[in-house]
């Protein structure tokens, strides 16, 4: 379908208000995410381009830098967590279970949220069959966790045309890779429907650091400049804040203190609380149904 | 250097003969004023079965997606959200509006229609849909649909035209003055308007800019968002000082998917904080601009 279809435009200006819990301003929403990065392929991300621009298979120096987030990386941010006592979203390609078990059982033993990342890093657009991709990846991190997935984050936030046909079959109820909103928003698909949580690629360090090279500080800069706008904005209508981290970005010695004095400031202000997408997606549904039984 | 003409059309250095800013009849402006700011925002509407005009991140390993649902997502955030904190800047310090809106969008987004024609903002032709001015199939049907369009939407003819990503063929202007239009603004070369010959009527120009313009400083360039308030303002002063003696025209230009992001907003309003107060400095839109430059500066070649 034509994303139209699922959703029509509305603006944000003129829309009922749904309500936050008492006390709550604005919800961040943390992401972390961890990735399978297959070797006999190109490298999803470089942090180094290869002499002469030629490409080289295998590209052991972008595995590496790569490899380094699950070795090392991931447990600094795991720390960094523990230490703020919040519950993030980790969204993984289904394939970390069989290659990284034990970063999978640390989630599951501090109780954190499985999400669905596909089965490893490669785009929606470039799999044969979609459909048995996704059902692949919800049933491997369901026999891994013992609960299936409710969200679902495309590889690069990928989606055809029919990926969210193919996600509301196998049972996701939210996805992240729809950035256009500062609100959840309920889309359409030829089964049940799905919600779309407000994620962003602003405040996101594939995009920040790999992609526009911005120095380590901008991770705090730019984060307390977004947060800024949207808590002054959230004393009309509620706000969610999603930061999106990467083990071999994020974890690395010279950003984890950035990342970590960010979300210290913003949950030390007054009304924010961290919530993870199923909670998110669980207070979205019961205030769209008040509402609807409201009008 | 003699360069080859083309088919059709003119060469630009056949619309514009070179001049000197030094050497020009000094412009003056009204109410003891040096400098004109004008301010323009731009509203697309990205049709998401075409390869997406701008992108910020990428698919894992590279490539083209089709559809391509992040980036169309990010742009359309812009119009949900983006936009409404754009106004309040241009509520809050009275600034005149300049809505540059793709014919096609003019449909898509009533809502920001709207608020613009509630508040007397001047419309701009910016293609009939979002795309090169090469690639369009009939360029004057293109031209003139947008008229037609905004026209229905405001009452009113659109005066001025600014393509999509500046984009032009060698008819353009020829075409843009057949139909209608007395400005353009795709011509970057210039801090003062300039008149530029066409095969009938000639056609203004009035300085846009590439400097002070969120896609080529966030989206190509990659800077953080303070440099869009820092750039404006160095800007800013230089052609203030400039406007010493004789008038200069400067462009502010931003997108709802850009500046209106949370994390830019208040660079975009930083600006206004700062320079609105000047008593020397006129806000104005670009029709303004042209009216006052068609009575006070020179008469266009014949």
């Amino acid at each position: 379908m034509h994303p139209r279809e699922r959703l029509p435009y509305s603006p944000i200006e003129g829309r009922p208000p749904l309500a936050l819990p008492k006390g709550v301003r604005l919800v961040v929403w943390p992401v972390l995410a961890l990735e399978e990065w297959d070797m006999s392929r190109p490298m999803a991300r470089m942090v180094i381009s290869p002499p002469q621009g030629q490409p080289m298979l295998p590209d052991h120096p972008n595995w590496s830098w790569h490899e380094y987030g699950m070795r090392v990386g991931f447990w600094r941010l795991r720390k960094m967590i523990l230490k703020l006592g919040i519950s993030p979203t980790i969204t993984l390609n289904a394939k970390v279970c069989e290659t990284y078990p034990s970063v999978v059982r640390a989630c599951m033993d501090s109780g954190w949220e499985l999400n669905a990342h596909s089965y490893d890093q490669v785009p929606m657009h470039k799999l044969d069959d979609q459909r048995a991709v996704i059902e692949k990846s919800m049933d491997i991190i369901e026999k891994f966790s013992g609960k299936r997935p409710r969200g679902w984050f495309g590889p690069g936030l990928t989606q055809t045309f029919d990926t969210l046909d193919y996600l509301s079959e196998a049972g996701v109820e939210y996805i992240g890779d729809w950035v256009l909103d500062d609100e959840p928003v309920t889309l359409k698909t030829r089964h049940k429907p799905v919600v779309a949580l407000p994620y962003n690629f602003e405040i996101h360090d594939i995009v920040m650091m790999a992609l526009q090279h911005h120095p380590s500080e901008e991770w705090h800069f730019r984060a307390l400049d977004h947060f800024e706008t949207l808590y002054a904005e959230a004393v009309e209508r509620p706000k969610f804040m999603a930061l999106a981290c990467h083990p071999y970005l994020s974890g690395v010695p010279h950003r984890i203190g950035h990342v970590e004095r960010t979300f210290a400031e913003i949950l030390s202000r007054d009304g924010v609380v961290a919530w993870d997408g199923s909670k998110i997606l669980d207070w979205y549904l019961a205030e769209s149904k008040l509402q609807d039984a409201a009008a | 250097m003699n360069f080859p003409k083309p088919a059709v059309g003119m060469l630009p250095n056949d619309r514009l003969a070179y001049s000197a800013i030094p050497s020009r009849k000094p412009l003056k402006l009204p109410k003891g004023a040096r400098m004109v700011v004008w301010t323009i925002t731009n509203v697309e509407e990205w049709d998401p079965t075409q390869t997406m005009p701008r992108t910020v991140l990428t698919p894992p390993a590279g490539g083209s997606p089709m559809p391509d649902i992040p980036n169309w997502c990010w742009h359309e955030y812009g119009n949900r959200v983006g936009f409404w904190r754009l106004l309040q800047v241009y509520d809050e310090f009275k600034i005149p509006g300049v809505m540059n809106i793709n014919g096609v969008a003019v449909q898509a987004y009533p809502d920001i229609v709207k608020a613009c024609v509630e508040r007397n903002w001047e419309f701009v032709g910016h293609g009939y849909t979002q795309r090169n001015m090469q690639k369009v199939e009939n360029e004057r049907t293109d031209i003139r649909k947008s008229a037609e369009v905004l026209e229905r939407a405001t009452g009113k003819r659109p005066r001025g035209w600014l393509g999509p990503g500046l984009t032009e063929t060698w008819e353009t202007p020829d075409i843009l003055a057949e139909e209608g239009y007395d400005y353009v603004a795709d011509w970057v070369l210039d801090d003062q308007p300039v008149w530029m010959k066409t095969r009938g009527k000639p056609i203004l120009n009035i300085p846009y800019t590439q400097e002070c313009n969120d896609v080529a400083m966030m989206l190509i360039q990659h800077h953080k968002a303070s440099e869009f308030c820092e750039r404006a303002m160095d800007q800013f002063e230089q052609i203030y000082k400039d406007a010493k003696g004789s008038a200069r025209v400067m462009a502010i230009s931003v997108h709802p998917y850009i500046m209106g992001a949370p994390h830019r907003a208040k660079y975009f309003r930083k600006i206004y904080e700062k320079i609105r107060k000047k008593r020397d400095v006129l806000f104005w839109t670009g029709s303004q601009i042209a009216d006052w430059y068609m009575k006070v500066g020179p008469k266009p070649a014949v």
